[in-house]
C-alpha cells in the first residue's frame, strides 16, 4: 500500500487547488476535453447533457453501491452510470455523447488501487444501430485525436508533470490490438496470476498485463456474470458478451468499457434476473424496452483516469480538483 | 424470556440443554443407580422421521482408532475428536452454523443479538437472513437507529475468536432494491470480517423451510401502504387486527439465472465467500450441482423439518422434501453441503454428517437456547451438542468430523446394504 495514494496523504483543499501539478492536470484534462468535443462532433455526434438522478441506474458493479436520495418520499439515485438513459435518448439522436457525473460508493479496499474515486466523469458515447466493432472504431479514433490534441496544445503543462511524452507517442504508433478476456486470463495464469475464467479481469491483474503491454489494446467477450445486464450476449457464442475494455500501457489499466447492448425486452427481463434484482425497479426503461429502443452499441471513458494516463500521474485524485477517495470524508 | 416458543419441536429439552450445559446429554443424575435405561428408557424425544428412525451403528474393527492410538501413544478418548470443520470456506470449532432466521419479528430484536453474541464467542459461522434492512433499515445515518443487521454483525465481530467463524448475509429479491451486499461490502464495521475473509453473502433460492412461497411476516396496519411497493400485502384479518401479511417474492430462477447470479456474486465480491441456500424442492440435487459447478463455495439445503418464520398451515405441514430425502437425492462429493431441519442432539447430526452433510444448521434451537439464556444458553447448548457428538463420532472409532460417512449409518431404506459379504 502507497501511503502516497492513500486518503490519509491527501493535501488539504488549499494546497491541491493551489498546487501548480493540479493546475496543469485540470488543463491537460480541459484539452482532452475539448479535444473529445472537437472529433465527436465532427463525427456527427450530438452532445447532450447527462441526468444526475433517477429511480434506478446502472447496476451496481464489483461491489458498489448506490447513493440512494430521498426523492418526494421515493427512494431515487444518484448516477452511477448513464447507461440506461444512454440507450434512451437515441430515441430523439442516432449519435449522442455525454460527459457525465457519476457517484459510485467504492468498496474501502480500492482506496489503494491508484484508480478509483467515488465522485467521477465518464465521457460516454452510444450510437444507434451501432456494432461492438464500430464502437470500438470510434474509440480508438476518439483517444488518439485526444492524445495528439493535448500534445500539441498542452506542451508545457506536460513538462510540468514531467510526462514522458514518448510513452503519450508511442500510442500513435500502431493500430490498437486486440485480446479476448480468455487470452488475458490465460496471459495471466501462464505468468502465475490466479485470475478466474468467469469473472472481470481483477485490478491486480489488469495492472500486470497493462504495464506488460508496449500499445494500447482492447479485451473483448468477456463472460456473462462479469458485467451489467445491457451488455449483449453473443449470438454465436452464448456466455460471451459483445463487450470490451480499452487498456492503456504502462499499468495505467482500463479506460474505458464498452459493448453493443441488449435491447430486446424478453432479453433484458432475462438478464435483469440474472443479476438478482427485480425487474419492477426498471419500469420507465422496461416500458420503452417493450415498446421498442434502437439496438446500439457504445462506451464509458473514464475521465479522470484518461487524464491520469495523459499527464502520467501517479493516482488518478490528482486529475481532479476535489478527489474523493472511498472511506474519506473530503469536500 | 421472551413468551418464545416452538410448538412441535423439542423444546423442553433444548430449554434444558441451554440451562444444564452437557449434562443435558445424560438422564438426570440423581436416577443414577436406581433406574435401568435402555431403548426408548427416557422417551427423550419421539421419532420424526427417517433421519430419527435410522441409527449409527459403530463397528468392531477400528483402523482410525488404531492410526489415532499410534498418533497419542494412549488409547484415544472421546475427547480427542476433533469437532473443527470447515464450513462453506470458514474454520469453524464445531461442525455447526447459526442458520437464516425467517424474516419474523422474533430474531430482529435483542434475541437476533444474543445468538450473534453467543455465535461469534464460539467461533460457528452465523447466517443473518432476508428482508432485514428493506424493513427496517440499516442504520449508518446518525439519526437512525442502528439496525438489527448492523448490530448483529458487530456483536459477532466483537465476540469471535481469531481465525474461527463468519459472518453470512442473505439478500432476497427485496433485499436487492436496498443493495444489502453493496452496503455490507463497504460498510466500516464490516471491514474487520472482510479482512480476515470471514465475510460470506448467501444468496437464497426460494424460501428456505417451505418451497413456492416468499418470506412472510405480519407487520402494522399503517406500514401497510409503505411496504406495498416492494411487497405483496394481504389483508387477510379482521379490520380491528392491527396485523396485515407482508409477503415476499420467492424469485424467479431458471438454472441460466442461479448459475449468473453466483457467478455475479464471485465477480462483484472477490473477497467474500458464496453461499446458496436452496429450499427442500422436488429438484434440489440439481440445484445444488448448477450452484457448486459455477463456483458456489457451500450450499445449504433447510428441509422440509426446518423453518422458523410465519408461513401458511398447508406449506407448514404439506409442501416440501423431508431432510433425510433431499440427503438421499443430494451428491455433495467434495463439495461443501449443510443441512438444517429440526437439529436439536448430537445423534440427527451425526447422522446428517454421515448421509452426505458438511456440518448442520441451529435455528429454532439456537433462538430457543438463546431465549432461555441470552448470556450462555446457546453456548451451553453447543457443549452438550459437542459432547454427545464427540461420544458418537468416538463410538464409531473416528476422531475427524470429515471421517464420519456412510457406512456409520443403517436407515430402513438402505438395509443390508452397508454389510459387507461374509467371504469378503
Amino acid at each position: 500500500m502507497s501511503a502516497e495514494n492513500t486518503g490519509a496523504a491527501l493535501p488539504t483543499p488549499r494546497a491541491h487547488l493551489t498546487s501548480e501539478r493540479t493546475r496543469a492536470a485540470l488543463l491537460v484534462q480541459n484539452r482532452f476535453l475539448a479535444g473529445a468535443r472537437d472529433f465527436l462532433t465532427g463525427e456527427g455526434f450530438t452532445e447532450l447533457l447527462p441526468p444526475t438522478i433517477g429511480p434506478v441506474t446502472d447496476p451496481g458493479a464489483r461491489g458498489a453501491k448506490q447513493v440512494d436520495i430521498d426523492y418526494y418520499g421515493h427512494r431515487y439515485k444518484l448516477m452511477t452510470s448513464g447507461i440506461l438513459y444512454k440507450q434512451a435518448s437515441l430515441l430523439s439522436f442516432p449519435k449522442i455523447f455525454h460527459v457525465a457525473p457519476n457517484v459510485r460508493l467504492e468498496p474501502l479496499e480500492t482506496a489503494v488501487t491508484h484508480r478509483h474515486l467515488t465522485e467521477f466523469h465518464q465521457l460516454d458515447v452510444e450510437i444507434a444501430g451501432g456494432s461492438r466493432e464500430e464502437a470500438m472504431r470510434v474509440a480508438e479514433e476518439l483517444t488518439r485525436h485526444c492524445v495528439e490534441h493535448v500534445l500539441s496544445t498542452a506542451q508545457r503543462e506536460l513538462e510540468i508533470l514531467g510526462r514522458d511524452v514518448d510513452g503519450l507517442k508511442r500510442v500513435l504508433d500502431a493500430p490498437y490490438g486486440r485480446m479476448k478476456h480468455a487470452q488475458a486470463v490465460a496471459q495471466l495464469a501462464g505468468g502465475g496470476y490466479g485470475q478466474d475464467e468467469n469473472t472481470e479481469i481483477e485490478w491486480e491483474g489488469e495492472e500486470i498485463i497493462s504495464k506488460a503491454a508496449e500499445h494500447p489494446f482492447f479485451i473483448t467477450d468477456y463472460p456473462k456474470g462479469s458485467r451489467g445486464f445491457y451488455d449483449k450476449e453473443s449470438a454465436e457464442e452464448p456466455g460471451v458478451l459483445r463487450n470490451f475494455d480499452l487498456i492503456f500501457p504502462g499499468g495505467f489499466g482500463e479506460m474505458m468499457s464498452g459493448s453493443e447492448r441488449e435491447s430486446d425486452y424478453r432479453n433484458l427481463m432475462m438478464r435483469i434476473r440474472e443479476t438478482g434484482e427485480n425487474p419492477a425497479k426498471y419500469e420507465w426503461y422496461l416500458t420503452l424496452a417493450r415498446e421498442g429502443i434502437p439496438s446500439s452499441a457504445g462506451f464509458g471513458l473514464g475521465v479522470e483516469r484518461f487524464t491520469r494516463f495523459l499527464g502520467g500521474l501517479d493516482a488518478v485524485w490528482q486529475a481532479t480538483a476535489y478527489p474523493k477517495l472511498p472511506g474519506e470524508l473530503r469536500p | 424470556m421472551s413468551g418464545l416458543t416452538a410448538p412441535g419441536f423439542p423444546e423442553r429439552q433444548v430449554r434444558a440443554r441451554a440451562r444444564h450445559g452437557a449434562a443435558a446429554a445424560f438422564p438426570e443424575s440423581e436416577d443414577y443407580g436406581t433406574t435401568l435405561y435402555g431403548e426408548h428408557g427416557e422417551a427423550s424425544a419421539r421419532p420424526e422421521d427417517a433421519i430419527d428412525r435410522a441409527r449409527l451403528v459403530p463397528p468392531v474393527f477400528v483402523p482410525h482408532r488404531m492410526e489415532k492410538m499410534i498418533d497419542l501413544g494412549r488409547e484415544p478418548v472421546c475427547g480427542d475428536v476433533d469437532l473443527t470443520t470447515t464450513i462453506g470456506g470458514f474454520r469453524s470449532a464445531f461442525p455447526f452454523f447459526v442458520a437464516a432466521f425467517g424474516s419474523t419479528r422474533v430474531a430482529s430484536g435483542d434475541l437476533g443479538e444474543a445468538v450473534a453474541r453467543q455465535a461469534g464467542g464460539l467461533g460457528i459461522p452465523m447466517v443473518i437472513g432476508e428482508n432485514i434492512v428493506p424493513v427496517s433499515g440499516y442504520g449508518r445515518m446518525a439519526e437512525e437507529k442502528e439496525s438489527s443487521l448492523l448490530r448483529r454483525i458487530t456483536e459477532y465481530a466483537s465476540a469471535a475468536p481469531d481465525g474461527f467463524g463468519g459472518v453470512v448475509v442473505q439478500q432476497s429479491t427485496e433485499d436487492a432494491d436496498a443493495e444489502v451486499w453493496n452496503l455490507v461490502y463497504s460498510d466500516p464495521s464490516a471491514a474487520p470480517l472482510l479482512e480476515s475473509g470471514r465475510l460470506a453473502f448467501e444468496l437464497k433460492v426460494g424460501q428456505g423451510a417451505k418451497p413456492g412461497v416468499g418470506g412472510m411476516t405480519l407487520v402494522p396496519r399503517k406500514r401497510a401502504t409503505e411496504l406495498s411497493s416492494q411487497y405483496d400485502v394481504l389483508d387477510i384479518y379482521e379490520p380491528a387486527e392491527d396485523s396485515v401479511l407482508r409477503c415476499s417474492s420467492p424469485g424467479t430462477f431458471t438454472e441460466e439465472i442461479l448459475r449468473q447470479q453466483i457467478r455475479l456474486m464471485r465477480n462483484n465480491y472477490p473477497r467474500c465467500r458464496v453461499w446458496v441456500k436452496l429450499p427442500p424442492s422436488r429438484d434440489v440435487h440439481l440445484a445444488a450441482a448448477v450452484a457448486w459447478a459455477a463456483g458456489a463455495d457451500s450450499v445449504t439445503v433447510d428441509g422440509a423439518e426446518g423453518g422458523t418464520g410465519w408461513a401458511p398451515r398447508a406449506f407448514l405441514d404439506h409442501v416440501g422434501l423431508p431432510l433425510a430425502e433431499c440427503l438421499q437425492r443430494l451428491d455433495a462429493q467434495d463439495n461443501s453441503l449443510l443441512v438444517s431441519g429440526r437439529i436439536w442432539e448430537g445423534a440427527r447430526a451425526v447422522k446428517c454428517l454421515a448421509l452426505g452433510a458438511t456440518a448442520v444448521g441451529l435455528g429454532r434451537a439456537a433462538l430457543v437456547a438463546s431465549d432461555e439464556d441470552a448470556e450462555t444458553g446457546l453456548t451451553n447448548f453447543v457443549e452438550c451438542l459437542a459432547l454427545e457428538m464427540r461420544l458418537l463420532i468416538s463410538s464409531l472409532g473416528k476422531y475427524r468430523v470429515a471421517e464420519v460417512g456412510a457406512e456409520d449409518i443403517w436407515t430402513e431404506a438402505r438395509s443390508g446394504e452397508a454389510f459387507v459379504p461374509r467371504n469378503g
